[in-house]
């Protein structure tokens, strides 16, 4: 009897279905990234995002895979006045938030002056507050500091205030400071969501009056209520964070009848090794994985019997890196360029302020090699510092590609040829880790040092914290630096990597008023045409002045379970794959057959 | 012995105050540059480095540092985890009982299996079953536990389909998330006997095979080689020798005279290593994708979560602490000589 019982124990434990799948109705995806934030206003990241997407709307999103054609979803239609600064927005009548409210305009203007009114530092608040207020897209307590006046305070919250008004219920408007052509594609962020304002307030969240808006104001939004709470509208309801993992169900009353999902329940585990992923995968109990690089894919996974892998050329994402040419290097007490002069022992400070070095660098990177060593062969190299699927990307420009007979031609030219007689010295530094950056690092020093036996470039390896200070510091002489979109708009990449005034440009000093000027230019008009026309133009200087060298794009991949499908997926193809989108494909479209 | 017992745990309390005084200190050897750039995940957010030092006050000194989370901890306050990002009371009472859950189902066969297969080494001491098992010791002994847990998984689990990962199947996790399932101890095996859920218990169980039996093949050997060595001590003593004299049964000699003498150097050891199980099992936990504390507290070493840190290393403390004051009254409960004044 002992025996026996021992051997039905024995039994059920060891499961009589060896290959469980995870339901018809459930999907099940294994990742690493951790959500950051489940609010809205608080969550930059992509792994918050993919998660946002889908129990959240805004009022306009991307149509399937495009990221230039877009769809009314919590709005009907929208208008922007003649002077480009006004957008109108009707919005649908038939929305139902989460807990049974129905959506109207004061849930708009809510959730658009809370983003306002708290944009903490490190969320995507600043993009909104650039269109819609201004102060450098700043929140008040951190523009103004400690010397704030009432007056200041006044004047800010009645910024906010003009910046949205409810015509009646079901009609927004936004007034712009100045004419934005990316406002409209910046409302699909996922912070631009719009919120269940009654649930929020009675839960503690900010009152949304002028009372006691200052004191939300740079607040750190993970220790509030709409941190791990769902006041949305989406196809699916939050049911869980615990931190980690995600669970979410459909929601009974989503508004879009016709759009039915077919998935019950929704999973995003945080599954950290990737083998434990990939058996996981194999075992059936999950539908989608995270496989991080390429020689995983195509040693362990390709061939897998329920598994697929899924690719396409065109998925290159939505973002751009490149290699940068700090041209206002930090000499106080940098070691990276030694004696800090032109004199074969260092590099001055403003190395790289001649357009004959920069040149000579790019002409001595292989993109080739590249593409081939780190990226199997599957990588695309970009023209410019934008991604091809943006808007005024143009194919047609010259890339950079290893010549060393043009490589010396310019470290001839450079310094009217004293470079070329002295010879210099100096230190790449990549963070541990960092493939990418020591690839690159590896790849100057080789051909550079081939050149001219007076080149010196070290390469060293430096952990992250270090790494980021003098980065902070403006110490490095070059470095790799990498920029994902937060809206489908060319200027959120052209700006930050070209204008004298932008995030990144502004930090290695680069600046050429015929540059600004287009750019400014191009941010000024609205038509798609005339735009695209510009950013070539834009294109075709940043080449000739090559302020940042633009690296290959790997191409993407998908891991899914055979069955997983999405809806509206283009021919030949099981899903399709929006780069804008977080999550690449939203859960209500997923389909297992 | 009550007596003793109020004293020792008089001095948890010290040992805490001297661990976070250790912590902050540390932490007080990187830069405030440094300790910032944890929170920093992309190039974006590079620029932040300024607002970050000054929000977190991580500019400021020892003093400052100690005294602002001190204050906050006497009002019972542990802080906020950027690891799991949620008020770490909330994070631990959460994976507390999952590591504990782990730790209990692998520690009682752990200690089972060291001490049967020490005493079958040491009553046949250099026969073949005691070459054999030193074998088998020297493997375990020497087997990464990564690589015996990655086995497991890619054979057992991934090869065979059977047991499974994480500590219950997705379709069950939904149904608790959505249903009335009350968490009692927090441990699912428990919680689902005392909810009468027997699929719930069964399921959990399931999940603890895998990671147990790594754990009990590696951790065990060391168990058996103390056990064998110390039983070996007991058996050349004079009672023993006084014991088979008096014509008692090999049985008799060992389980009743040598083999709790023989234990109490298992029971030093394995006091601790109970607690250090407990503490988290960073690798299995990892693999066997099972979210206890371990894990969580590796993730703020990596990131420099202090605040993580000081209360992970707190509550370690305070098991550990524990965990040796209960290994000496074991001691008396094994060996009835021993007494504490």
């Amino acid at each position: 009897m002992k025996k026996h019982l021992l051997k039905i124990l024995a039994l059920s434990l060891v499961g009589t279905l060896a290959f469980a799948a995870t339901g018809p109705d459930t999907y099940v995806q294994m990742t690493y990234g951790e959500v950051d934030s489940l609010d809205p206003a608080q969550a930059y990241d992509t792994a918050s995002g993919a998660v946002l997407e889908n129990i959240y709307e805004t009022l306009y999103t991307y149509k399937g895979e495009s990221i230039t054609e877009y769809e009314p979803v919590l709005a009907t239609s929208y208008k922007i006045s003649d002077d480009g600064k006004t957008y109108t927005y009707k919005l649908r009548h038939d929305v139902l938030f989460h807990s049974g409210n129905r959506m109207t305009c004061r849930d708009v203007e809510y959730s658009i002056k809370r983003l306002l009114v708290t944009n903490p530092g490190d969320s995507a608040g600043w993009f909104f507050a650039e269109s819609l207020i201004g102060y450098d897209g700043v929140n008040a307590k951190d523009y103004f500091g400690d010397k704030i006046t009432q007056a200041d305070k006044d004047k800010y919250w009645a910024a906010i205030d003009n910046s949205v008004k409810c015509l009646d219920d079901y009609t927004v408007q936004f007034h712009l400071i100045k004419k934005d052509p990316s406002f409209f594609v910046k409302m699909m962020y996922t912070a631009g969501s719009v919120l269940d304002s009654k649930y929020a307030i009675a839960n503690g969240e900010w009152s949304g009056t002028k009372k006691d808006w200052f004191s939300w104001a740079g607040k750190d939004l993970r220790s509030g209520f709409l941190h791990n709470h769902d006041a949305g509208t989406g196809a699916y309801q939050l049911v869980k964070w615990d931190g980690k993992d995600v669970y979410a169900k459909r929601f009974i009353g989503y508004w879009d009848f016709a759009h039915k999902a077919q998935m019950e329940n929704i999973i995003i585990k945080v599954v950290d090794e990737q083998a434990t992923r990939i058996q996981a995968l194999k075992a059936g109990d999950a539908d989608r994985i995270t496989v991080n690089d390429r020689a995983t894919l195509e040693t362990q996974i390709r061939g897998m019997a329920n598994a697929k892998v899924l690719e396409s050329d065109k998925w290159l994402g939505a973002g751009a890196r490149a290699v940068f040419f700090n041209q206002k290097i930090a000499a106080k007490d940098n070691k990276l360029i030694g004696s800090g002069k032109l004199d074969g022992k260092g590099i001055p400070a403003d190395f790289f302020k001649d357009v004959n070095v920069r040149k000579a660098f790019a002409y001595s990177f292989n993109q080739d090699a590249i593409i081939k060593d780190l990226y199997l062969g599957k990588a695309v190299p970009l023209t410019m510092a934008l991604p091809p699927s943006f808007l005024g990307y143009d194919p047609n420009i010259p890339i950079y590609n290893l010549d060393p007979d043009k490589a010396e031609a310019f470290f001839k030219k450079a310094y009217g040829g004293k470079l070329w007689d002295t010879g210099f010295s100096m230190t790449i530094v990549y963070n541990t880790g960092n493939t990418i950056r020591k690839a690159v690092a590896e790849i100057l020093k080789e051909n550079i040092e081939a050149l001219n036996p007076k080149f010196k470039i070290s390469v060293k390896a430096m952990p992250w914290p270090q790494f980021l200070a003098a980065y902070k510091n403006g110490q490095l002489p070059a470095l790799v630096l990498g920029w994902g979109a937060d809206y489908a708009d060319p200027d959120n990449f052209i700006y930050v990597f070209y204008h004298s005034n932008g995030y990144y440009a502004k930090k290695i000093g680069y600046s050429n008023p015929q540059m600004d000027k287009l750019i400014e230019e191009a941010r000024s008009i609205t038509d798609p045409k005339k735009r695209a026309a510009l950013y070539s133009k834009i294109g075709y200087l940043a080449h000739d002045d090559v302020p940042v060298l633009p690296l290959p794009r790997p191409t993407g991949w998908m891991v899914l379970a055979k069955n997983v499908y999405t809806k509206g997926a283009p021919a030949g193809m099981d899903v399709y794959n929006n780069p804008m989108r977080s999550g690449s494909f939203l859960w209500k479209d997923i389909i297992k057959k | 012995m009550l007596n003793y017992i109020i004293r020792r745990s008089l001095q948890i309390p010290m040992v805490l105050f001297v661990l976070s005084l250790i912590i902050v200190g540390l932490m007080q050897l990187l830069t405030p540059q440094q300790r910032a750039a944890a929170f920093v995940k992309s190039d974006k957010q590079i620029e932040h480095l300024d607002q970050i030092i000054k929000k977190y006050h991580l500019d400021e000194g020892f003093l400052v540092q100690y005294e602002l989370w001190a204050r906050e901890v006497l009002r019972g306050n542990l802080g906020f985890s950027r690891i799991s990002k949620e008020p770490v009371t909330t994070t631990i009472r959460k994976r507390l009982p999952a590591s504990m859950e782990l730790a209990l189902s692998a520690f009682i066969p752990i200690v089972l299996v060291g001490v049967w297969l020490g005493t079958i080494a040491a009553t046949h001491r250099d026969g073949i079953l005691d070459q054999a098992l030193r074998v088998v010791a020297i493997i375990g002994w020497s087997l990464p536990t990564f690589v015996m847990a990655i086995w497991l998984v890619a054979w057992v689990y991934g090869g065979l389909g059977w047991f499974g990962i994480g500590r219950l199947p997705n379709s069950m996790l939904i149904d608790l998330a959505t249903g009335h399932f009350h968490r009692y101890t927090g441990m699912y095996t428990l919680d689902g006997l005392l909810n009468g859920r027997w699929d719930v218990f069964f399921q959990a169980l399931k999940r603890l095979v895998l990671p147990a039996t790594a754990l009990v093949i590696v951790v065990s050997a060391g168990i058996m080689r103390v056990m064998r060595s110390s039983m070996l001590d007991e058996l050349g003593k004079d009672y023993v020798r006084t014991a088979r004299a008096k014509g008692l049964m090999q049985k008799a000699v060992i389980y009743k005279h040598a083999w709790r003498n023989a234990l109490i150097p298992v029971i030093t050891m394995a006091g601790p290593m109970l607690g250090r199980m407990i503490g988290g099992i960073v690798v299995i936990e990892l693999i066997f994708n099972f979210p206890g504390l371990g894990e969580w507290a590796a993730k703020a070493a990596l990131q420099l979560d202090m605040t993580t840190l000081l209360a992970f290393v707190m509550l370690i403390g305070l098991i550990m602490a524990s965990a040796n004051l209960l290994v000496d009254i074991a001691y008396v409960i094994v060996d009835p000589r021993i007494r504490y004044e």
